[in-house]
């Protein structure tokens, strides 16, 4: 049907053939939906393409909005949905029905069609943000055109007008000749008052003379010195128009590249903005991928998340404050040489030392435990190729390069072929053309031997960012007391998702979903007593789970599921940690309990939607 | 830490005062490092037992390299130094790691700085044999210092 010639100016693909594009809504509605689909009304027929996942590719910009298929078309989008191939069409199902019963059971699905959803709307965000800087570019190269055409114009122009002077000297001159000509000759039109005047012709001319003699021959030079000054008045007229041209080119190319910070700001401040989830989350999955690129304003405001200034805005005390009252830690830095220098991870990094020389594995194996790592070791390249190779699933794996049986730069080249954890070469071989070859075979960074603490650590962070606790902090703080159930779930899910793949992740994956907390915060902040606060702090402050503030990001009642995951997460920690950590562990259990009221508390006022 | 344990008994009942001067046999941030890693100032197990594990990881490397030298496996030297350079490194004995290294280059046919090529096979081999004396002697002295600092009498 999209493929019918007679439809062309009704539907048809769209140009990338990824889309369908219904042109005119009228002749669709008419002519097309009782013909081959069961509906009368375009509306309808919309709901149940969102049913089937399709989307309305939107027009995000209004003031620039014109669809490449011109105004008021309507483009849809499906990922399996390809003119070239028709074999995808049967992954085009039937969405499971009313995704909000579900996010009230807190199902993985949902948030797994949610992520979907999220994944859609952000190929559909950069097309758009694609077609923008097409269209863009297309602009930028009329307007030069535009602008060298005019220069052209201008010069024109002005040649003209020093052409028109030249003739209008000349007949000046001229006219000055014939007049003293005709004068000398009894000129009638020298209607002096005295004829004393006559005779005296020229130099002695009185005024009243003057203004005569002046008045009467020019007017048709006049005439032409006046359309002079206005062809002059013109040119002024243009270039103004020019400027102005130009100024509303930059207007607008200014509104698509960089947002009014005001516009920031706005999406900043937590207490009046509550920006719809929906839009927040494609908004900043959409920064997270393109970076600093060009993203739109008009419909989609949110936070940058590389727009750090928000953090000191969070109207709650930041998790650091935490730290300072956690009892273990001061016990820590109470000893004389802290071996406990805790990172704040979220959970315990799963590390792969792969190092054949026993003195480096066992002081290396240390150092992580002492950051507290969970270690695994390997002897050499092809131990740690099998160990990846069977599943086991690190944050990071830091590797020797000479070893016996298979090097790193090899190991690292096998695992490279069927795995992206980060990968770090440990040498004392940095020269630069080494360290280049490491970084070919898929090597992610290079820690020179003899490695220190500092050094190891630094890596760690860099490496880790998405597993350390502070951005999960705030958002465990935000979540808690005011997003509903959906957005609990959805929250959590994620977080699951994110954990199973993390890494390869670039560290700000860790705040991508920030948005949609902050304006959750936005919303019960207000209403909280701060007798709640009180106890989010204290609460901060006396159980020693700061390393795993994702403990308390879920009351329990609702989220049993999540509930279990943390507990294994604290299992490991505890298999590592040292005892007190296990002691924490009941007390831990009873904070659900506190935290959980509220948030029941303030459901209903700040639920979803 | 497997292995070790039978060493740290023969530790003495006086505690350790600060940090000892070691010279310039041992690189004391390197090696401080470590000692951050123990649990208990007084009893030390930790880099003890590295420490230890160390001699016994040096004293078999150089058997292997004597093995080797009297084979004229100059591959195999070379990758005897580099590994003995790494724990020497990273325990911070710097003059064993420089030997280390020297032998490294020399089983690779480079010369001393790893940088220019040496064809002769003997020349590399000699060049070796009183590298390995050098850092034999090396290693003592360290070993001498680091057995007093854990008060071992042996």
């Amino acid at each position: 049907m999209l493929e019918d010639p007679s439809y062309e100016s009704v539907v048809r693909w769209g140009n990338e053939g990824d889309s369908f594009v219904v042109l005119e809504n009228e002749k669709f509605t008419k002519t097309i939906l009782p013909k081959h689909f069961k509906h009368s009304n375009f509306a309808s027929f919309v709901r149940q393409l969102n049913k089937y996942d399709f989307h309305k590719v939107r027009q995000n910009n209004e003031e620039n909005g014109q669809s490449p298929y011109g105004p008021g078309a309507w483009e849809f989008k499906h990922p399996e949905f390809k003119a070239n191939n028709k074999d995808s069409l049967d992954n085009i199902r039937r969405k499971a029905p009313a995704p909000r019963k579900q996010a009230q059971g807190g199902d993985e699905v949902l948030a797994t069609q949610q992520m979907d959803l999220v994944n859609t709307q952000l190929v559909a965000t950069q097309q758009q943000l694609q077609q923008l800087q097409e269209r863009y570019n297309e602009l930028s190269i009329h307007h030069s055109m535009l602008l060298q055409e005019l220069i052209g114009i201008q010069k024109t122009v002005v040649n003209h007008e020093h052409v028109m002077q030249n003739v209008m000297s000349f007949l000046h001159s001229v006219d000055a000749r014939q007049r003293r000509d005709s004068r000398i000759g009894g000129n009638p039109f020298a209607q002096g008052p005295g004829p004393g005047a006559l005779a005296g012709n020229g130099p002695v001319d009185t005024p009243a003379q003057q203004l005569q003699f002046d008045d009467e021959p020019a007017s048709p030079l006049q005439n032409a010195s006046k359309l002079l000054n206005e062809t002059n008045a013109d040119i002024l007229l243009n270039i103004r128009n020019l400027e102005q041209m130009n100024e509303m080119q930059m207007r607008i190319n200014g509104t698509l590249t960089t947002p009014p910070p005001d516009a920031l700001r706005n999406g900043v401040t937590p207490t009046s903005h509550p920006a719809s989830s929906a839009q927040a989350l494609a908004f900043s999955k959409a920064n997270n991928d393109l970076g600093d690129i060009v993203y739109p304003v008009g419909q989609t405001n949110g936070i940058d998340p590389m727009y750090s200034e928000h953090i000191n805005n969070i109207p709650y005390p930041m998790p650091k404050d935490a730290d300072m009252n956690d009892p273990r830690k001061q016990f820590a830095e109470g000893r004389k040489k802290s071996t406990q220098v805790d990172p704040g991870w979220i959970r315990p990094p799963q590390i792969l030392l792969v190092e054949d020389d026993p003195t480096c594995r066992r002081i290396g194996s240390k150092f992580l435990y002492s950051f507290r790592c969970a270690i695994d070791s390997a002897l050499d390249g092809l131990e740690a190729v099998n160990k990846m190779n069977a599943g086991s699933k690190y944050d990071l794996v830091l590797m020797d390069i000479i070893m016996p049986n298979l090097d790193g730069v090899s190991a690292c080249h096998l695992i490279r072929q069927f795995d992206s954890t980060p990968i770090i070469a440990m040498t004392s071989n940095i020269r630069s053309d080494d360290i280049s070859m490491y970084f070919q075979h898929g090597m992610n960074d290079v820690l020179p031997k003899p490695f220190t603490k500092d050094g190891l650590l630094h890596v760690l962070e860099k490496h880790l960012g998405h597993l350390k606790k502070v951005p999960e902090g705030i958002e465990a703080l935000g979540q808690a007391p005011g997003a509903g159930v959906q957005s609990i779930s959805q929250g959590s899910t994620r977080q699951s998702l994110k954990d199973e793949d993390s890494p390869g992740k670039s560290p700000a994956t860790s705040s991508w979903q920030s948005p949609s907390q902050y304006s959750a915060v936005s919303t019960a902040a207000n209403s909280l007593p701060d007798e709640y606060m009180q106890t989010m702090r204290t609460a901060y402050g006396m159980d020693g789970s700061v390393q795993h503030p994702g403990g308390l990001q879920y009351p329990q009642a609702q989220m049993p599921m999540n509930a279990a995951r943390q507990q294994g997460h604290r299992r490991q920690a505890s298999e590592l940690g040292s005892g007190d950590e296990m002691g924490n562990d009941p007390k831990r259990q009873r904070m659900f309990i506190p935290h959980g009221n509220p948030a029941m508390h303030t459901m209903p006022r700040s639920g979803p939607g | 830490m497997p292995g070790a344990k039978d060493i740290a008994e023969t530790r003495s009942e006086e505690g350790s005062t600060g940090f000892p001067d070691f010279g310039d046999s041992i690189d004391p941030p390197t090696f401080e490092q470590i000692l951050e890693m123990d649990d208990d100032e007084d009893e030390r197990e930790f880099s003890k037992s590295i420490v230890y594990g160390f001699f016994e990881q040096a004293e078999g490397t150089f058997t292997k390299m004597e093995t080797s030298l009297a084979n004229g496996d100059l591959a195999q030297l070379s990758s005897l130094g580099h590994f003995l350079k790494g724990s020497s490194a990273t325990l911070g004995l710097t003059k064993v790691k420089d030997s280390c290294e020297k032998i490294q280059h020399f089983g690779a046919k480079k010369d001393e700085t790893g940088t220019v090529d040496e064809a002769d096979d003997q020349v590399c081999l000699q060049r070796i044999k009183d590298t390995l004396v050098d850092v034999k002697a090396e290693y003592s002295e360290a070993e001498k210092l680091l057995k007093k600092f854990y008060h071992d009498p042996s």
